[in-house]
């Protein structure tokens, strides 16, 4: 039952962040897509994937506040309050499927001996350290532009 | 339930919002959700698997997201000071406007060499 709540309020926030015309509100809905994502994960047992995703997720949401709120003009016009009810009986809607139907089955009892940590490092390690390889680029890339534009302004 | 119904409602919902929504922003957060649906159905099909090979897979995937979100907020940023707004239909206008002009710009530079 949680599961199918979770579900139904994520398509319903999902659906909200792309109609809603004022840029804070829906970036406040894809904040809550996110956190049932997160949620969602941590009930299926992939808690290290849950962390990650919210991690990222208030990095990101941090970010596309701040820029929603410098960079995007107020919507002009208000949507009537009833285009608003209509579009979360859309969403609505469109939750129902994951709930009643089903595309196929995957095999529930398929075992695996490989844990979390040894599949990040054992067989994933390259990918790992070229990812911290490419963020410390990226890091001391924006330093030398911030000293040189300081030393420019200077 | 089904995850992977789940997922492609979660993909049709920001594809529909790549295909109506003009604001840069929009289009991003419309990304979003086609990653988040991608990456959601990777991870719920390997838990489901009880392979943890899925879920390493992911971090990388997560990474990729993270860069692509900081290359459209940086073409947002650029739009909105360079132009003033972040409409994409205003944006295509704006930069076909500007090679016509750098086009007829560069036409006059030549016509008055020759002359």
């Amino acid at each position: 039952m949680i599961l199918e709540l979770l579900a139904v309020g994520l398509v319903v926030s999902a659906f909200l962040a792309v109609y809603l015309d004022d840029a804070v509100y829906s970036v406040t809905s894809l904040a809550g897509t996110l956190i049932l994502v997160a949620i969602l994960y941590s009930l299926n047992d992939a808690t290290f994937v849950a962390v990650f995703q919210l991690a990222i997720g208030v990095g990101t949401l941090a970010v596309l506040f701040l820029s929603s709120e410098m960079l995007s003009e107020k919507p002009s016009g208000k949507k009537p309050l009833k285009n608003a009810f209509l579009a979360i009986a859309v969403a609505l809607l469109l939750s129902i499927p994951p709930i009643f139907l089903s595309v196929g089955t995957i095999p529930t009892n398929v075992s695996s001996e490989v844990l979390f940590p040894e599949a990040l490092w054992d067989l994933r390690a390259i990918d790992v350290v070229l990812q911290g390889l490419v963020i410390m680029t990226v890091a001391s890339g924006i330093a030398i532009v911030l000293y040189e534009k300081k030393e420019g302004k200077s | 339930m089904d995850y992977v119904i789940l997922s492609m409602i979660l993909l049709a919902i920001g594809i529909y919002g790549l295909l109506t929504k003009h604001h840069l922003l929009k289009v991003l957060i419309s990304v979003e959700l086609i990653a988040t649906a991608a990456s959601m159905n990777f991870v719920l099909i390997a838990s489901s698997l009880n392979k943890a090979l899925g879920e390493a897979f992911l971090i990388l995937a997560f990474s990729t997201d993270t860069c692509v979100t900081a290359v459209v907020l940086a073409l947002l940023v650029i739009a909105s000071k360079k132009y003033g707004t972040c409409d994409i239909r205003k944006l295509a206008k704006l930069e076909q406007r500007e090679t016509i002009e750098g086009e007829e710009k560069s036409n006059n530079e030549i016509s008055e060499d020759d002359v």
